[in-house]
């Protein structure tokens, strides 16, 4: 910084003085249409302030309080260990069934099923009092 | 809420105390009243809406450097549509996006011969303000019109405090020899 602006900076020079007379006078001279403007732009924007602030609460206000509803209903409705917790029954069948998968006898299918014989049951049983036919004579008729 | 009225009375204070310096300020940069009034209004809004809550020390270099950025953005915008108007040589002629002078001009009304002539040198003096380069009328405004000191200047321009003091030396001295020793 030289020594002229170090001058210029420590007191307002005549020029600095008169630019800023004039300019603050210029203000108060502004035509009523722009004072008007000015004004409805400041009660515009405080306006805009205070619907913010109640936009902010009315737009998290329900949000807020669904969330704790949420968490209510959590808190009532949840049993405190939300997996249930294995009974002593429930590992004895568990035991059980390892035996029988374990074991070397083949469990049975529907391949071994014998239905001619509840074919017989069935037929028996509708024609009851009359004729009694074998299970061996229903399963030869091919049934 | 208490609380809220009284921030919202600060606030309406303080927008009252700049609004017409402000537009001013607008004003000489872009040199159309309309425009002026619109960036003054968005500085106006973005400032209630988003930084009210700042402390209110704050609140005249925020209010500034937004001024500014819209300020900028008009004159960007300006350039733009310039560019574009250029190419396109059928709207050369139409004009109708053109800043009238006499519309622009101080509304000086019938006034005596003293207030014509004060006139004539505000006229004369805004001319020099708008030939200034863009950082340095916004420094010489922020400083000597405004009344911010030289941090609040470097926080209103996004600059650093020696940047504010270059900047308004240098208008000053473009301001003296434009000028020269005008009289009010």
């Amino acid at each position: 910084m030289n020594a002229g602006m170090s001058e210029e900076l420590a007191g307002n020079s005549e020029i600095e003085q008169r630019t800023r007379v004039l300019l603050i006078e210029s203000t108060a001279a502004l035509s009523g249409a722009v004072r008007s403007r000015l004004t409805q732009a400041r009660h515009a924007a405080l306006d805009a302030r205070a619907h913010g602030t109640r936009y902010r609460l009315q737009r998290w206000l329900p949000a807020g309080a669904l969330a704790a509803g949420a968490l209510a209903l959590l808190v009532v409705y949840l049993p405190p260990h939300s997996h249930p917790v294995p009974t002593t029954a429930a590992i004895n069948g568990s035991i059980d069934d390892i035996d029988l998968l374990t074991s070397d006898v083949p469990l049975s299918t529907d391949q071994d099923v014998d239905y001619s014989f509840y074919e017989w049951a069935v037929d028996a049983a509708d024609n009851s009092g009359g004729a009694h036919a074998s299970p061996a004579a229903v399963g030869s008729n091919g049934t | 809420m208490r609380e809220s009225e009284d921030g919202a009375q600060a606030l309406d204070a303080f927008l009252a105390g700049v609004e017409r310096k402000a537009f001013r300020i607008a004003q000489i940069a872009l040199r159309h009243e309309a425009d002026a009034l619109d960036v003054v209004q968005d500085a106006m809004l973005q400032l209630s809406t988003r930084y009210s809550s700042r402390p209110a020390e704050e609140w005249k270099p925020l209010f500034y450097r937004i001024l500014e950025n819209r300020i900028r953005d008009v004159q960007r915008r300006r350039n733009v549509r310039n560019r574009v108007m250029a190419m396109m040589p059928w709207r050369g002629g139409e004009g109708e996006d053109e800043i009238d002078p006499i519309a622009q001009a101080v509304d000086a009304g019938p006034t005596p011969a003293t207030e014509i002539e004060s006139d004539e040198i505000l006229v004369a003096l805004e001319r020099a303000l708008q030939a200034l380069p863009n950082r340095q009328r916004q420094a010489f405004l922020l400083r000597n019109f405004e009344g911010l000191d030289v941090a609040q200047t470097a926080a209103a321009m996004k600059c650093s405090e020696g940047s504010v003091k270059t900047h308004y030396f240098r208008a000053v001295q473009a301001l003296r020899g434009k000028l020269g020793d005008f009289r009010i």
